[in-house]
């Protein structure tokens, strides 16, 4: 009886613990809906009311003004090409430190990992520079190399750290077999820690999708330039339009959510099956 | 094997992805040649009053000067970011073209190295005559002229005739004492008399009406005088007040621009300060409020002067220096034409704001009512002076907010509010 | 001998990439800043060697100590807070209780949210005029609220910081990715014994993801010391600096175009964070993976 009793608690506690933290995270999201259906004069005097009339002018106006399409396109090859090749050296390095013994293997693990404090806006002068001086200022290639690199830290230390509880046995019994160093990382390391792998894959696909600062810094002209900027458009100088604004970023976040539940979600949920065969 | 031929193609795409389209797409620049090209990274753009305007005089430009100059506008729409890119250009070195930039003291540095065209002589052969001379001097220092004045502001004292009539107010009060009793009527209706804002970059609006204060004790040079001097205590002390007893709304300390703009458009308060770049914005969001609006100065202080206005060179247009000729002749051909009669005339028209060029209305151009009120406003004024933040280097500027928090929130004295402007100079 | 040899080319060859990159984009920019955090420089004209007067004179700022206790708080909370929330959360949710993968996603939206409109729907909770926090308190209570959360200085640093632990998603799925990786057949056994659920999770998942969760401890610090965004977009450091941080002074250094000072704060922050990564991963990193030492 006691022991039902205290079952049906922990029940209790966990559904509102669960519930709570639902109820926080879809507040934005709803705010962010409610708002984009609402006019600017309605938002600035009240902003926390429902529309007194439900409008879609916002979204029009989003994909008008904004130039959505272009910017669109743009994001979808940085995001994605920053993410690939973050991927593949930051997965090279952390099965090389992982898996192998050699002096400084900690240092440069420290040092790599210590990047994650780096306050990024510090760097404005350095990477204008330093973008400018590679022939790559106002290219796409600028925005792909720099978040690239400024993901190092996240995704290696995350990397390394799935790479490191996978068993040794696993790869002496490859090495017997005569697997060479490059097939230990192609054929086994690489998919027994693609939770890892994707995990930090995500976070540096909406990291890059959700970059402001370095997009206008690095680019000059729209062929080029990513959503976000776009979505800035709203904001000016004494006046910014925030339902249009909100409008635009309902639009904009469609493809990160695609990313997450698709690519995210599915390689997880696979892992369970992966993990007992391993 | 399989695996490794996928990651060797994944590599090999990747390659490609990089290095062609992505590198090959933003050089396209380069290519025409003779053609002096003048980069002008811009805020003007997106939703901004003046896009438009703008865009169609840079069209008209180079369609003038076809194959001999073309300006290409930079899209920055963010504000924020505008200054510290232009400010990380300026460190690495390149200068843009063409740029905008803000009056203020540590607009010096810029003039004391040789990074910006000096446009003195160009001024002097002709095109000066374009300008008030006053207007002219203020961004002349050693003789030099290395900016061009463009759009100016004059940030009048807002008010909502029809909330002050509802409280039996008869016109805006003159004095203080008139002002507090006039306060006093509109909370007595349930109306906040007035918008403030101790957030944002500047703590806007109430730096506004600090100026405001400071016009009336210290006359029209009451910036020549240093922090030190008693008169900022004396004004600090009705600033403080404008916060007290309900004078303002409880969510100003803290408040972003947002906040005093939002209550003035809800008829919430009924006082409000800023330029007449609010105009757009009150009159699309709030066209009742737009219609019973009136411009005013601010009152006097027992025994100070009245009828001051707040006004200032809101922006400048300037040129990075270059030692090919032909780019600094296609730069300064770039700004006279921007400054045209004509072009400035029409973007004041459509964006509502004020600029420094000289231009006349003529009967048949459909003037906006408030904007011709802010003209008015600039010519009654007993006298003008600028405001806190074009007189004081940035980090004075900056420390005005959280001083404001401390003197609002009772935590600071009028004389500790001054003391930490004064420490923020170091 | 050969093996090795090979080994050891293989291993720069991986290495390669990453240092190449890293070196251009970490340690040629903190090199610069660091040379620069000891020269006086308006970012227009040259440079002016000071030595360390910029670390002296924030040392001896108020606002500078304000911020380094404020970045503390901040990594404390993130650190023990968020990541203990996302941990029950992700052990919770690898259990796969009913809704769990409409949960899972709506958790990981706000991550996806500009800060911007995040920051904007708080301070319209947060209003003192209208806030939607004080009409709950004041429903709830039956007397009236009219607090200024973001504007009073008892309230505002708090107020921002239990948004930003409240949002869970990013550590719940670095921490879920882990627990989801566990093979059954460890609970099966468990079961067999007749452990209960808290016991299994005590016993077993958090011994094996307890590596990650460190991980995750570490990267919600080091997102503690240099938390810069939803303060500054929320109240910019005030009421009167009370919430500053490293960052946010960081940055209105470069406003002020105080760079020489901007880039000491910058070189603090890097100096600080790499002590914390150091002792944490040394302390805590130690025992990840049923206790073995890695």
């Amino acid at each position: 009886m006691n022991r039902n009793l205290w079952k049906s608690t922990i029940r209790v506690l966990k559904w509102v613990f669960l519930l709570f933290f639902f109820a926080v995270a879809l507040l934005p999201l709803l705010w962010l809906l409610v708002t984009s259906f609402k006019t600017e004069a309605e938002f600035t005097k009240f902003p926390l009311q429902l529309p007194h009339l439900w409008q879609i002018q916002n979204y029009i106006d989003a994909v008008h003004i904004a130039k959505m399409h272009i910017l669109f396109i743009n994001s979808i090859i940085i995001a994605s090409s920053a993410t690939i090749f973050n991927l593949l050296i930051t997965s090279m390095a952390a099965f090389a430190i992982s898996r192998e013994e050699f002096r400084l293997k900690n240092s440069i693990s420290n040092i790599l990992v210590a990047g994650v404090l780096v306050p990024i806006v510090a760097f404005m002068v350095p990477y204008l520079a330093l973008i400018k001086n590679l022939g790559l200022y106002n290219t796409r290639m600028a925005l792909v190399i720099t978040y690239a690199a400024i993901n190092i830290p996240i995704s290696f230390f995350l990397i390394r750290s799935f790479m490191t509880s996978i068993p040794k046995e696993l790869e002496e019994a490859a090495i017997m077999d005569g697997c060479s160093f490059p097939q230990r990382y192609t054929k086994i390391i690489l998919p027994l820690s693609r939770a890892g792998l994707v995990t930090s894959g995500t976070l540096t696909f909406i990291w890059a999708w959700n970059e402001f600062i370095y997009a206008l810094l690095l680019t000059s002209s729209s062929r080029v330039r990513t959503i976000q900027l776009g979505i800035s458009f709203f904001s000016t100088q004494f006046r910014s339009n925030y339902p249009a604004m909100y409008a635009a970023i309902v639009l904009t976040m469609i493809p990160s959510i695609l990313v997450y539940v698709f690519f995210h979600d599915k390689i997880i949920s696979g892992l369970t099956a992966g993990a007992v065969k391993g | 094997m399989k695996k490794s031929l996928i990651l060797s193609i994944a590599i090999v795409v990747l390659a490609l992805i990089v290095t062609g389209p992505l590198v090959a797409n933003g050089q396209k620049e380069a290519a025409a040649q003779k053609e002096v090209t003048l980069n002008w990274p811009c805020i003007w753009v997106g939703e901004d009053a003046k896009a438009s305007a703008v865009a169609d005089i840079v069209a008209q430009f180079n369609a003038k000067y076809e194959g001999k100059i073309k300006v290409v506008i930079e899209e920055m729409p963010s504000y924020d970011v505008y200054d510290k890119k232009i400010l990380a250009q300026i460190s690495g070195g390149t200068v843009p073209d063409i740029f905008t930039l803000k009056w203020t003291p540590d607009t010096r540095d810029l003039y004391d190295s040789d990074i910006l065209v000096d446009f003195t002589k160009d001024l002097a052969a002709g095109w000066g005559d374009s300008f008030d001379k006053s207007v002219l001097n203020e961004v002349t220092l050693n003789s030099q002229t290395k900016t061009i004045p463009f759009e100016i502001a004059i940030t009048p004292i807002w008010y909502n005739k029809t909330l002050f009539e509802k409280a039996g107010i008869q016109g805006f009060p003159k004095t203080y004492p008139e002002f507090w009793d006039a306060a006093a009527k509109l909370k007595a209706i349930g109306i906040t008399p007035t918008s403030q804002m101790t957030g944002g970059a500047n703590a806007w609006t109430s730096m506004l009406w600090y100026s405001h204060i400071m016009a009336s004790i210290g006359g029209p040079d009451v910036w020549d005088k240093p922090l030190s001097d008693p008169i900022f205590v004396q004004g600090a002390e009705i600033l403080k007040k404008l916060y007290s007893d309900g004078n303002t709304t409880k969510d100003a300390i803290g408040g972003g621009p947002a906040i005093p703009s939002g209550h003035y458009l809800a008829e919430r308060t009924a006082i409000f300060c800023n330029g007449p770049w609010f105009i757009g914005n009150i009159r699309k969001n709030a066209p009742e409020v737009y219609k019973v609006t009136e411009l005013t100065s601010a009152p006097a202080v027992p025994g100070g002067k009245s009828g001051a206005q707040v006004g200032f060179i809101q922006t400048l247009l300037a040129s990075g220096a270059t030692k090919d000729p032909a780019k600094r002749e296609a730069a300064v051909t770039f700004l006279k034409y921007m400054t045209l009669p004509e072009n400035v005339k029409r973007i004041s028209i459509e964006s509502g704001a004020l600029l420094a060029p000289k231009f006349t209305f003529s009967a048949n151009d459909k003037v906006d009512p408030l904007q011709v009120k802010f003209v008015e406003a600039q010519k009654n004024a007993s006298f003008i002076v600028s405001h806190f933040a074009g007189k004081f280097s940035a980090s004075v500027v900056q420390e005005f907010g959280p001083a404001l928090d401390k003197l609002a929130l009772g935590k600071a004295t009028p004389q500790e509010f001054v003391q930490m402007l004064q420490d923020a100079n170091n | 001998m050969n093996k090795k040899t090979s080994n050891a080319r293989w291993i720069l060859l991986f290495l390669l990439p990453i240092v190449l990159l890293y070196t251009a984009f970490f340690i040629y920019p903190f090199g610069f800043v660091f040379f620069s955090s000891l020269n006086k420089w308006n970012g227009i004209s040259h440079m002016k060697f000071v030595g360390l007067q910029n670390y002296v004179n924030l040392a001896m700022s108020t606002t500078f100590q304000l911020s380094i206790r404020n970045n503390i708080i901040w990594a404390l909370s993130l650190g023990f807070l968020q990541v203990g929330f996302a941990s029950v959360i992700a052990f919770i949710l690898a259990r796969k209780p009913r809704f769990w993968k409409g949960l899972r996603t709506v958790y990981f939206i706000p991550k996806v949210i500009s800060g911007v409109a995040i920051a904007m729907l708080w301070k319209a909770v947060y209003n003192a005029e209208f806030g939607a926090l004080n009409a709950i308190l004041t429903f709830l209570t039956g007397h009236t609220w009219n607090v200024n959360w973001l504007g009073e200085f008892n309230s505002a640093l708090p107020a921002i910081i239990a948004q930003e632990v409240m949002y869970i998603g990013y550590f719940m799925i670095i921490i879920l990715a882990g627990v989801m990786a566990i093979p059954r057949s460890y609970y099966e056994a468990a079961e067999i014994d007749g452990a209960s659920v808290l016991q299994q999770e005590l016993h077993i998942t958090l011994p094996v993801v307890w590596g990650t969760i460190v991980t995750s401890m570490t990267l919600a610090m080091a997102y503690g010391l240099r938390h810069f965004e939803a303060t500054f977009l929320m109240t910019g450091g005030g009421p009167g600096h009370s919430t500053s941080t490293l960052a946010i002074m960081m940055y209105n250094k470069i406003g002020a175009r105080k760079l020489g000072q901007a880039s000491a704060l910058g070189t603090v922050l890097v100096i600080i964070g790499f002590i914390v990564i150091v002792t944490l991963n040394s302390t805590l990193g130690r025992k990840s993976l049923t206790g073995e030492d890695t």
